[in-house]
């Protein structure tokens, strides 16, 4: 694995983590953490995009994060999952992954902040 | 009131994937503050939601919009391509954040 796609990886991690601060943030300290959480996010995703394919990448980013999001809300935070939920949110995250992987390069100009 | 401040959380990111795109044409303070102004935006609404809504479900419906919502804008605004399989993901998306907003 070379040093981008770890980017994208540790980057999907920071990605987790500042969705479980913007849910159960509740001192100062914590709102920070979270606020740099996201900006590693930013700081990441755009230096693996110099070199990797970028409809790949958001795919790969997408498809991670959704994923991780949800299983560390059933783990960690007891959420209940029933089958009609999971069944859409797979719909869901096949649809965002297809779409990202779909765009074309003319059309990343537009994806650039899509993080 | 949790779902609509959702659905804001999304247009927000959009309205801030726009601002980007403006951006690029036409520099400029201004153009730097909308973008800051529509993620910013995006994350507060987003964490509202948050409060009252399933996290990983607020998270999954929050993509599925902003990414949804960027590549309509991009058909509709820009120019993009619109085969049948952007259509199709695009649908796809639509479809299963009314199936969540039903079934939850």
């Amino acid at each position: 694995m070379n040093i981008y796609w770890f980017s994208v990886l540790i980057a999907t991690l920071f990605e987790v983590l500042w969705v479980i601060g913007l849910k159960y943030a509740s001192s100062i300290s914590e709102w920070i953490a979270t606020i740099i959480c996201i900006a590693l996010t930013f700081v990441l995703m755009i230096f693996a995009q110099k070199k990797l394919p970028i409809g790949t990448t958001y795919t790969i980013f997408t498809g991670i994060g959704t994923i991780g999001t949800i299983l560390v809300d059933v783990i960690f935070f007891g959420e209940e999952l029933k089958a009609i939920k999971v069944f859409f949110i797979l719909i869901l995250i096949l649809g965002v992954m297809g779409l990202k992987l779909v765009t074309t390069n003319n059309d990343i100009e537009l994806e650039k902040g899509k993080l | 009131m949790d779902w609509f401040v959702l659905v804001l959380a999304g247009c927000s990111e959009v309205f801030g994937i726009a601002m980007m795109n403006r951006y690029k044409h036409k520099k400029g303070f201004l153009g730097i503050l909308l973008i800051i102004l529509g993620f910013s935006l995006s994350f507060f609404f987003l964490s509202y939601a948050m409060r009252t809504l399933p996290m990983g479900l607020t998270y999954a419906i929050w993509t599925g919009i902003g990414g949804a919502g960027a590549a309509i804008l991009g058909i509709v605004l820009y120019g993009e391509s619109k085969d049948l399989k952007r259509i199709c993901f695009i649908m796809m998306i639509i479809i299963s954040v009314i199936g969540l907003k039903i079934s939850a």
